[in-house]
């Protein structure tokens, strides 16, 4: 029996009706089974916590006095206890940079001082084009430095992942720029590692193209990621761009996470990438944190963002 | 017929469970941090039990520098992210000055080194005496996808 | 319609859908957009594939050979400019990703020979 193509009679119509109906009413279920086995997954490797934690905040710009956000202290004080209030004490806080607008005694002052507040073991921090106006990042270094290489890059081991810091925001000519220095701690850095130890990067400019028209991304970043290529997890964090974007690039995704200061437009939304100010009421949801957690066996992190609201 | 997708079934049921079976040990307790090679370690301690600190005022932007000596000719606005004129010729000996027309704060910094402004804020002024000829191509240290050139001639 | 045909597009959907399953379950799950893709795609194939092997209407062999088509293009796009953020390198995840493109590409030659087979019929009667 062969259906003439340009007629259907209602009979007809309630058949196809009812196979459409059953098949989108089995890959519902079928989606809901994926996921409660995905999330099951999750958690019997979890069984209690993730085997890394941690949160990032970024580009607090304590100093600006502007109209998109008149109070940057007072969000990045919000931020402050939103990390203390997750439920949980993150394993670390990193702070992806632009931590103050103008690189004064008093604003890194101020800044460290609102760090002290943090309840977590160990607070990290990479410096931001602003953090090194003057003085090709001294003043932060002086504040922020003790323990770290060359301009202020150094790496770590927590819960079996290996997080590296990186500087990229000195000796800038158009876009980000890490140094041969700085290249040739990476080599050395991860020489040792076995291809399957995770890898957190940190930096302050995206690592990746992200527009560089405005200068978000860097010019030898290729060359660090080269060194990273073997690795089957690599998670590359950044602020810089104060919003949450992401890319992956086969073994390697990056996450550009959101400011607690001021909104940027998106790439090419303008002229320039200056502050945006928004209407009354709508700068928190553009202000935020990011909570990170790593589960031993995934490749991929797993990141929630959470608005400052 | 019937039996075959029943076996279909029994199959797909069977792969899933498999996929999501794992068994991985998880820890309980803090992580540890190990640092490279060092002589302090990175970072700073956060706290434990205090509230965070009460709000300080915010410190105000950097005063500018240099005096203002504008000769017609020899300025250059920093308006909207652009330099302008994004290229100035001025004859060897001559003083040019930039003003900062921008909310956001911009600073100077010549590709060859030569000279190297302050942190501008908003309004602030740089100005730099070019006594040789050449041409000196110039980025914002901050913003520098924002570039321009002084030409001078002798 | 032949039912080997039909019972051969179900089984390649199926290894399909499985692929993706795995993959979503195993950490793809947390890439943006991406991720719920590769759910969507499991979900969707299993579910035709369990309707084509109880005897259902002919579009949804079309609608199989949609989705495997759709899958192969995105396979591509990945490999190349990249989608929505998200690019990989050769045949990464290996052996995963390998298997679904083969699984997807019997689909699509299976229909088309289901295709074929229909105009012949026509044809002849």
């Amino acid at each position: 029996m062969t259906d003439d193509p340009h007629t259907m009679n209602r009979r007809q119509l309630i058949r196809h009706s009812a196979w459409f109906g059953a098949a989108v009413g089995l890959a519902v279920v079928g989606g809901e089974v994926i996921s409660h086995v995905a999330g099951t997954a999750q958690a019997s490797h979890v069984q209690g916590r993730p085997a890394l934690r941690f949160a990032q905040v970024s580009d607090s710009h304590i100093g600006f006095l502007g109209k998109a956000n008149p109070n940057v202290a007072g969000s990045f004080s919000q931020a402050i206890e939103r990390i203390n209030n997750l439920g949980y004490t993150p394993d670390f806080v990193i702070h992806t940079g632009d931590l103050t607008h103008l690189a004064t005694p008093e604003q890194f002052d101020q800044v460290k001082q609102m760090m002290t507040g943090l309840r977590t073991p160990h607070v990290f921090t990479v410096p931001g084009e602003h953090d090194s106006v003057d003085d090709a990042g001294q003043k932060y270094r002086s504040v922020f430095g003790a323990g770290t290489r060359g301009d202020g890059w150094y790496s770590f081991d927590i819960a079996g992942v290996h997080v590296i810091a990186l500087v990229n925001t000195l000796n800038l000519k158009k876009l980000g720029h890490l140094g041969a220095d700085q290249l040739d701690f990476i080599a050395k850095d991860v020489a040792a590692l076995t291809n399957d130890t995770p890898i957190i990067v940190f930096s302050h400019i995206p690592l990746f193209a992200m527009y560089p028209d405005w200068g978000w991304a860097t010019d030898d970043a290729a060359q660090a990621l080269s060194h990273l290529r073997r690795f089957s997890s690599v998670t590359c964090l950044n602020g810089h761009v104060h919003q949450v974007f992401s890319k992956t690039d086969g073994n390697v995704t990056f996450y550009s996470g959101t400011t607690t200061a001021y909104p940027l437009p998106h790439p090419g939304d303008g002229p320039a990438p200056k502050p945006v100010t928004l209407p009354a009421g709508q700068l928190h949801d553009a202000l935020g944190i990011r909570e990170v957690s790593y589960i031993r066996g995934h490749d991929t992190l797993a990141l929630k963002e959470q608005a400052l609201q | 017929m019937p039996e075959r997708h029943q076996g279909a079934r029994v199959v797909l049921l069977a792969a899933m469970l498999l996929a999501g079976c794992s068994s991985h040990q998880s820890a309980t307790s803090p992580p540890s941090v190990t640092f490279g090679s060092g002589a302090t370690t990175p970072g700073m301690p956060g706290m434990s039990g205090m509230p965070p600190m009460p709000n300080m005022p915010a410190a105000t932007s950097t005063s500018s520098t240099g005096s203002p000596a504008p000769v017609a000719g020899n300025a250059v606005n920093i308006d909207n992210f652009a330099f302008v004129p994004a290229t100035l010729t001025v004859p060897a000996g001559s003083t040019v000055t930039w003003t900062n027309k921008d909310d956001e704060p911009h600073n100077i910094v010549a590709n060859d080194g030569s000279f190297r402004s302050p942190g501008m804020g908003s309004q602030a002024t740089f100005s730099h005496t070019f006594p040789t000829a050449g041409t000196f191509d110039y980025v914002c240290g901050i913003h520098p996808f924002m570039h321009a050139t002084v030409v001078v001639t002798q | 319609m032949n039912y080997l045909i039909r019972f051969g597009i179900a089984v390649t959907l199926t290894i399909s859908g499985i692929s993706h399953a795995y993959l979503y379950i195993h950490g793809y799950q947390h890439i943006p957009t991406i991720g719920p893709a590769f759910m969507l795609q499991a979900s969707v194939s299993f579910a035709l594939a369990l309707l084509i092997l109880l005897g259902g209407p002919a579009w949804l062999q079309w609608a199989a050979a949609v989705l495997a088509g759709g899958a192969l293009i995105a396979f591509a796009l990945s490999r190349t400019v990249g989608l929505f953020g998200f690019s990989e390198l050769g045949w990464e995840p290996s052996p995963h990703a390998a298997i679904s493109v083969v699984a997807e590409l019997v689909t699509v030659g299976l229909w088309v020979v289901c295709l074929v087979e229909r105009r012949r019929a026509v044809a002849h009667a």
